[in-house]
């Protein structure tokens, strides 16, 4: 067992440090290399998409069509699901008591961008 | 019976992880996503079950197949949570990874700054070192046994994780039942809150590094068996100092509801304190545990025994007549290491079915053919083995050659409870 737990462990490290290097090397996340879409939408085109197969929210005046991004969400899925087709800002900076959700979830969130709230 | 006993763990705890999976599985996204959930979900599982196995309840135990096993399954279940928990962020990371390098990163990172990925790694990191801590025999027991324990806060970070995710049913009701039963392990059974009080009653030498302690028992009885161990804690008093944690200590003689006596060689720092210990020092005892000699089949029995590892046997010889044919095989590294050897000569001489073989090894290595029977007798036999680990290790390599299964072999095998 003790040679299972140290070749385990090491693997695991190595494969942290991989991550890392990836990361490292990558020089643009998703979100910035996709070309900004400068549309439009109102919030009655954000209420059209509130179902968790077509799931779109407004987040401090931008839309997201978070629908792709809806099973990878860590939560439970009625959590994210009750905000579809909603503005959800309250949501999104009160993950847990009086905190927001993370800078790595701004990156993340940026990925699913496809307007201004008009 | 014995073996549908020893079954119901893995039995169970197949039963809790996958209900635990199939609750959490996943219905959408990358299928290195969906595997690093349900590994997660199924570590904390078998992490969950492995708590249960800690408690030292005997009645727990009977139903569990006994204390020995639960342990067996208490490492099995930590070493494959351990693999399966550090492939889960690994996984969800690399679902990113194709398309995402640096998001992947950001996901695993712990200088992400995230509470919910702050908890995962603070547990992890627990694990990590209180599996290390296991696995390292270089470290003294007294920091390797604390870091050890820290495994239990590795569960209960795990668990505040998944509640940061914002999985709140069922970790929550879990949180709590973790919560209660790390506290019945802490203050009932490390504490010996729940341990029966006795007291030393008598104490006798019998050999340099070697005494034999009587108890008795200042309430209830435990219901010791011979071939049982039970767990002692001696308490400090002003001219003896205690170990203040539970050990084992196989009985040596059942003595009914008077209590029962255990034979105690100074092998570490607790037992050589025992050396010391005198009437009326009173011990909190838990048990008693064990299954070793309880059931025999008709077959010619082998018992073979190295140094200490002649209690259990001693014990059953004490308590009455051996009903079938058995050979006893003591093994003792000179005569000043032998124990009870007067009391075994006296006892073979009034049991026409034992033999009894005494053989001082020296310092070298034992021959197992020099004290087994030639032909192929010993394929017939049963086998109780118990002594030191290289000892019965070289017994049953030897009777493995000589066609015996490991079904007939029994060994005494209890380390740190």
């Amino acid at each position: 067992m003790r040679k299972i737990y140290l070749i385990s462990t090491v693997v695991f490290w190595i494969l942290v440090g991989g991550f890392w290097l990836a990361g490292l090397s990558a020089p643009k996340t998703l979100a910035e290399t996709e070309t900004p879409v400068q549309k439009g939408y109102t919030l009655t085109d954000v209420a059209a998409h509130a179902t968790p197969n077509n799931c779109w929210m407004a987040i401090h005046g931008k839309v997201y069509d978070v629908t792709a991004y809806l099973p990878d969400h860590p939560s439970r899925p009625e959590i994210i699901e009750t905000w579809c087709g909603r503005e959800a800002s309250l949501a999104y900076d009160t993950k847990t008591k009086g905190r927001r959700h993370s800078e790595t979830a701004d990156r993340l969130l940026e990925g699913y961008f496809i307007g201004e709230l008009k | 019976m014995r073996d549908l006993a020893k079954l119901s763990v893995p039995i169970l705890v197949l039963s809790f992880v996958a209900a635990l999976v199939f609750w959490a599985y996943p219905d959408g996204g990358a299928p290195a996503r969906q595997i690093g959930i349900m590994l997660g979900w199924a570590g904390c599982g078998m992490l969950l079950a492995s708590l249960v196995l800690v408690l030292r309840e005997p009645r727990l135990a009977a139903l569990l197949g006994g204390l020995e096993n639960m342990y067996a399954w208490h490492h099995r279940l930590g070493m494959t949570a351990y693999i399966m928990l550090l492939a889960h962020p690994l996984l969800l990371a690399g679902a990113s990874l194709p398309k995402a390098p640096r998001e992947a990163w950001e996901l695993l990172s712990p200088f992400s700054e995230s509470w919910p990925v702050w908890t995962g790694w603070l547990s992890l990191l627990l694990l990590m070192s209180g599996l290390g801590a296991t696995f390292a025999p270089r470290l003294r027991y007294q920091i390797r046994r604390p870091v050890h324990a820290a495994l239990a806060v590795a569960v209960l970070a795990g668990l505040v994780h998944l509640v940061l995710l914002g999985i709140d049913e069922p970790v929550t009701p879990i949180l709590v039942i973790s919560s209660a039963l790390l506290a019945w392990r802490f203050i009932r059974e490390d504490w010996g809150i729940g341990a029966s009080p006795y007291v030393v009653r008598s104490v006798a030498r019998v050999s340099p590094n070697t005494v034999e302690v009587s108890l008795a028992p200042l309430g209830e009885a435990i219901a010791a068996k011979p071939g049982q161990f039970a767990l002692i804690a001696f308490q400090s008093t002003r001219r003896f100092k205690g170990c203040r944690e539970f050990h084992p200590f196989t009985v040596s003689s059942v003595d009914g509801v008077s209590g029962f006596r255990i034979a105690v060689k100074a092998l570490g720092d607790c037992t050589r304190n025992i050396q010391a210990v005198e009437p009326g020092v009173p011990a909190r005892v838990q048990g008693a545990f064990g299954e070793f000699l309880a059931e025999s089949t008709p077959a010619p029995q082998y018992w073979i025994a190295g140094g200490v590892g002649i209690t259990p046997f001693l014990s059953l010889l004490r308590a009455g007549k051996v009903d079938r044919s058995t050979t006893l095989i003591y093994l003792y590294r000179s005569e000043t290491d032998a124990l009870f050897v007067d009391e075994l000569g006296a006892i073979a001489a009034t049991q026409p079915k034992l033999t009894l073989l005494l053989r001082a090894t020296g310092d070298g290595p034992i021959d197992p053919e020099s004290v087994l029977p030639a032909g192929k007798e010993i394929g017939k036999g049963e086998f109780w083995l118990c002594g030191p680990p290289p000892m019965t290790k070289t017994f049953a390599h030897f009777l493995r050659t000589r066609g015996v299964t490991y079904r007939r072999m029994h060994f005494e095998n209890f380390g740190p409870l």
